[in-house]
């Protein structure tokens, strides 16, 4: 294959694999759009009723809420455990790093439905808000998220002469860190945020069962709209699916914002 | 010493209130039996009911099929991706994590009004006079409801491996009078495989581990590990939080083995590298 060929090759490939993978939720977006779309090809016709109607209901604002304030109170988490961590391990202690491996593969030997079981059995009976051990779970589950985002944040610079001159100026450790380390890893720090966020967003497992459906966030309130008024949940299905491209899209800003005068170092330290 | 402590509290806090204490005690549940004493009787439970057998030949064939099919669709797909123009390739990178992130209760309510009783999909095959062929509440449709995951997790992971192959190589070896096949066999074949038998463990890792896919999609009509850990701990008259336990063990235990070896086949490979 010439390398032309293959490379129109690999473009078929991949707007197959899009194509694949987007109709799902084109589906979904055209059914929040349509009056009524029931064993036809076509929908009967096209209306915004569902979006004003979902939009206007009480229930979706607390919704959002409830799910916002998870989001957020988990990031904080994940940044208070994992910053000051991945710092040491990259600037004064390379080792740590594999033994910190261990975290990346959390999710697949303890995926969340076992964890929760865990969680269960320890905590059910204890007069601890359950509110509280939930963002604490969460948080330790999204961690490979967070962990491998600000580890890549670390790559290529001196941050240990940075650290250490703020240092001698005087700067206790915490001030130095604050003033001189966040403001060069910043765009690691708000890529691992987001994340961070948007997992926690989304969460349903753990939620579902470990405080049994009474704290309804966004895809607890999706399956019981799901399982009674399919029109609502495409509806949010899509709002949810606006919302992560929008996430997807910020990340590509920054990404494409970043990446340029990183790469101009790498080259040049390669030579 | 000080300093270091203060670094490493906050982690070690979090790992040891909501994962060290709680595996902890799960462990110690699932040899419990009822009246609190040492006793194998959850696991006797576990290998002699037909229900729950069933559930773990559910789980293994749903995730060995879906995780075999996607790695396969992974590996041209990376391929592909590699072939294509640097900007175009992290744009692509953000949309297969996106989809994956779709994942859950919104990808199996996609494929419910695409493939459900009153989908589009039923609707075609009766317009066009075909009989019903595919089922979306069952095996196979739940396999087919993984690899929408499954798929771009898998090419997120062996994109990195493959971009890292050197396209000098191929001109070398061809230099040195190597044929295209001899060269995949005895170059790329040797690099690429450790990983992609990594890739592999995770993919069926992640498999066996979903519970929110097939629980939104099938309800509890379609038993498989998680949900029916799920149905143990949430099902009102039939909970049974430590039989519960027993499962989620021996599922940590597997997994753990399973992904360490994954993993291992890989670090020997990168040792005899250095």
């Amino acid at each position: 294959m010439s390398p032309k060929a293959s490379t129109r090759v690999a473009r078929g490939i991949i707007a197959f694999l899009f194509v694949y993978l987007a109709t799902p939720i084109v589906v979904t977006m055209i059914y929040s759009f349509s009056t009524s779309w029931v064993k036809t090809i076509l929908p009967n016709g096209l209306t915004l009723k569902w979006y004003s109607e979902l939009v206007a209901s009480p229930e979706f604002m607390a919704v959002l809420l409830r799910s916002f304030c998870l989001g957020l109170l988990t990031t904080l988490i994940a940044m208070a455990c994992f910053l000051p961590v991945v710092f040491y391990a990259n600037v004064y202690n390379p080792k740590v790093k594999s033994h910190l491996r261990f975290i990346t593969v959390l999710p697949f030997t303890i995926p969340g439905i076992i964890l929760v079981t865990g969680l269960i059995q320890l905590y059910a009976e204890l007069p601890i808000p359950k509110i509280i051990i939930l963002v604490l779970a969460i948080s330790l589950l999204s961690l490979p998220l967070t962990y491998q985002a600000l580890d890549n944040a670390f790559i290529g610079r001196d941050f240990r002469a940075m650290f250490e001159q703020a240092l001698v100026l005087g700067d206790s450790p915490f001030k130095a860190f604050v003033k001189v380390i966040i403001p060069n890893i910043r765009a690691g720090v708000l890529v691992a945020m987001l994340l961070t966020f948007t997992s926690a967003f989304g969460e349903y497992v753990l939620t579902n069962l470990l405080l049994g459906g009474n704290f309804e966030t966004l895809k607890i309130y999706m399956y019981r709209l799901m399982r009674s008024n399919g029109q609502a949940s495409s509806v949010l299905t899509t709002i949810y699916f606006i919302f992560l491209a929008f996430i997807s899209l910020i990340l590509i800003l920054i990404m494409q914002h970043y990446s340029a005068p990183h790469k101009s170092t790498k080259e040049g330290a390669k030579k | 010493m000080k300093t270091r402590l203060k670094v490493f509290f906050p982690l070690g806090l979090l790992v040891v209130l909501v994962l060290l204490l709680p595996i902890t005690v799960m462990i110690i549940a699932s040899f419990q039996s009822a009246d609190g004493s040492f006793s194998l009787e959850n696991y006797h439970q576990v290998v002699s009911t037909r229900y729950y057998t069933e559930a773990i030949r559910n789980s293994l064939a749903i995730s060995l099929v879906a995780s075999v099919i996607s790695l396969i669709i992974a590996i041209i797909g990376a391929w592909a991706l590699t072939r294509l123009a640097p900007k175009t390739k992290n744009i692509l990178i953000s949309l297969f994590n996106m989809s994956s992130s779709f994942a859950g209760v919104p990808l199996a309510f996609s494929l419910i009004i695409l493939f459900g009783n009153a989908g589009i999909w039923q609707a075609l095959m009766t317009a066009l006079h075909l009989p019903r062929t595919f089922e979306i509440y069952s095996l196979s449709g739940t396999t087919l409801a993984y690899t929408f995951f499954e798929v771009p997790l898998g090419i997120m992971f062996l994109f990195p491996v493959f971009e890292e192959l050197n396209p000098e190589w191929k001109e070398i070896s061809s230099v040195l009078g190597a044929k295209p096949m001899f060269f995949f066999k005895k170059v790329i074949f040797p690099v690429v495989l450790p990983n992609i038998v990594e890739v592999f463990t995770l993919l069926f890792a992640n498999a066996m581990g979903t519970y929110e896919t097939t629980f939104a999609l099938t309800g509890n009509s379609l038993v498989t590990i998680p949900t029916l850990i799920g149905t143990l701990i949430d099902g009102g008259l039939t909970a049974n939080v430590p039989l519960a336990c027993t499962f989620a063990t021996l599922f940590a235990l597997v997994m753990t083995a399973i992904v360490w070896l994954g993993n291992r086949v890989t670090r020997s490979k990168r040792e005899v590298k250095a």
